[in-house]
């Protein structure tokens, strides 16, 4: 019986885990390059992941008064992944829910920043 | 027999009304269908012709930053000049889109393009104006408001995108709906017309079979009443007939010949005023009363002016009236005595030429106005032709009646013998009328082949 129901909780446990590894575009310690997919490329990296996320919601005016706690990192800069937190931000933009990723800037004028970007803005770094 | 022809007139017409306001609401409604699906589309195609002038709008501001960017790496003056065609361009397309979008009422979409171009001029001012002026100046934060302009000039396009599609997809599907409505609807409607024609046709089927009916009894009344061929020696007699109105194949004419005694005949022509089974059952009284009549009477005045007052009290029809004509032919000796009652349609044709018998009072059923006889002797070769109206008042195509005139030329060109005169003279009126014969025509013909005066 107990051996039963610890296969449940590991299988729930499992099940679960898989769901954030799946909808996280990154993982803790991946190497990944900044790249933004609308018309400016740049990438704006945000001192919290709270205002990464009013930045996305808010009104023109209001994201605005929010860029002095922005970064921006010009597209192709090189960071490590140290935390992603599925599911986060929403956007009119976004046809579903973003994640937001935490990385440490590795290349660049803003070399070893941490900061928090959007999900879409993080590609995969392929090593040669 | 069971409707009256008032009762069947009024079905018929009730029921071909029926059918043709069902049939006017059914095409009503269909073009109304048409219509509005017509509409339906010019909007859709409308909404598709704005998806693309906002593509179009969006590689013009995507034209405006790539210039500047473009200047900001080289210093070319070349992009500044491409910079403001991309403006002038960007301003103009966005003005005419918006004119659209607020001619085809749609405000969602056109309230996005106005944030839409705001952003746009206030990113030039804000963000492009000053990086033109100071290239070399270039500022984190000037940056980071380009990349907070471009984002929402993107999410707002993203936005704008959204709406035209779904303002489309509404269209759509109110298409679709008012599609499966017009169909349903027209569904119901040939169902309506169906059993309507179902109802009708059986309803015809009965009025043909009671007019038949009723047709085929008015033969039987007509040959049994109108005419017999009564031989009178030494003559040579021929009828014919012509209806008008074959649906209802008898009118108010009739013609006698009745022998009173051994040397004395009656020869009548009468036109009654009606159609259908009533003429045809009054033609029978008109026959038999003035037979009954002759035989009292020598005189052809007398017995008009007796069966005006039989006709005025046995039938009690204000609107009846009968022209007549009435002679009395002595066998013997060929005298003629005859009076007419308003009837004109009577010749006389020799061997040197056609004479027309006159009128001797008013027609029957009107005025108690007396009668007037006349005598004539006939003589061998002479025919006496007894004609209805219509053999006078046929009309040829452009509207003129034959006339006296033109009744004695035919009778004069008819066939020698009384049945070929009788046949000639319906043909003549044929050939004339055609289809637009109107009036009944009877034609009795009587040939004088030898007078007693000859045998003497």
């Amino acid at each position: 019986m107990t051996r039963k129901a610890l296969l449940i909780l590991a299988g729930c446990m499992i099940a679960l885990t898989a769901r954030a590894v799946a909808d996280c575009r990154a993982h803790k310690g991946e190497h990944v390059v900044l790249y933004s997919t609308t018309d400016d490329p740049s990438v704006l990296m945000w001192d919290s992941r709270a205002r990464l996320r009013a930045y996305h919601a808010a009104s023109f005016d209001v994201a605005q008064a929010l860029l002095p706690h922005a970064l921006l990192v010009g597209p192709g800069t090189h960071a490590d992944v140290i935390s992603c937190i599925p599911d986060y931000v929403t956007s009119p933009l976004f046809t579903g829910p973003e994640s937001a990723v935490g990385v440490i800037v590795t290349s660049g004028p803003s070399r070893g920043a941490a900061r928090w970007v959007l999900g879409s803005d993080v590609r995969m770094f392929k090593k040669r | 027999m069971t409707n009256g022809p008032f009762v069947r007139v009024t079905g018929t017409l009730l029921l071909t009304a029926f059918l043709l306001l069902s049939l006017g609401v059914a095409i009503q409604g269909t073009f109304e269908t048409r219509a509005s699906i017509s509409n339906t589309f010019a909007r859709q195609s409308q909404i598709q012709q704005a998806q693309i002038d906002l593509e179009e709008l969006l590689r013009l501001q995507i034209d405006e930053e790539n210039s500047l960017r473009g200047y900001l790496l080289t210093r070319d003056p070349f992009y500044k000049s491409e910079y403001r065609s991309a403006s002038a361009g960007y301003d103009a397309k966005e003005s005419a889109i918006h004119a659209t979008l607020q001619e085809r009422q749609l405000t969602g979409a056109g309230q996005l393009l106005g944030d839409y171009a705001n952003l746009q001029r206030e990113w030039r001012s804000s963000v492009a104006v000053p990086l033109f002026a100071h290239p070399r100046v270039r500022l984190e934060e000037l940056d980071k408001r380009n990349k907070l302009f471009s984002d929402y000039e993107t999410m707002t396009v993203a936005a704008i995108r959204r709406a035209l599609a779904q303002t489309g997809d509404d269209l759509a599907r109110s298409t679709q709906d008012e599609l499966d409505r017009s169909s349903y609807a027209r569904a119901s409607w040939v169902l309506v017309f169906g059993l309507l024609a179902i109802v009708f046709n059986a309803y015809r089927s009965q009025l043909n079979r009671e007019l038949e009916e009723e047709r085929s009894f008015t033969r039987i009344l007509q040959r049994a009443f109108r005419s017999e061929s009564t031989p009178l020696p030494n003559c040579d007699i021929g009828s014919a007939y012509l209806s008008a109105t074959s649906h209802l194949a008898v009118g108010g004419d009739v013609f006698d010949i009745y022998r009173l005694s051994e040397d004395r005949a009656l020869l009548l022509i009468a036109d009654i005023s009606g159609k259908g089974v009533d003429a045809a059952v009054l033609t029978a009284f008109v026959k038999f009363m003035v037979r009954a009549i002759a035989l009292r009477n020598s005189a052809p005045a007398a017995i008009l002016a007796e069966f005006n007052v039989v006709l005025s009290k046995a039938v009690e029809d204000p609107y009846l009236f009968a022209s007549m004509f009435v002679g009395l032919l002595d066998t013997n000796r060929f005298g003629l005595t005859y009076a007419s009652a308003g009837h004109d349609a009577i010749f006389l044709r020799r061997p040197e030429g056609v004479i027309a018998l006159d009128v001797t009072g008013p027609v029957l059923g009107v005025m108690d106005e007396p009668f007037e006889s006349r005598t004539i002797d006939l003589r061998a070769g002479d025919t006496l032709v007894l004609a209805t109206d219509g053999l006078t008042e046929v009309r040829n195509r452009a509207g003129e009646q034959l006339g006296d005139k033109g009744a004695m030329e035919a009778i004069a060109a008819a066939g020698t013998e009384a049945q070929t005169l009788a046949d000639d003279l319906v043909k003549r009126v044929r050939e004339r009328g055609g289809s637009r014969v109107r009036d009944d025509l009877a034609v009795l013909a009587i040939r004088v082949l030898r007078t007693g005066a000859n045998d003497a």
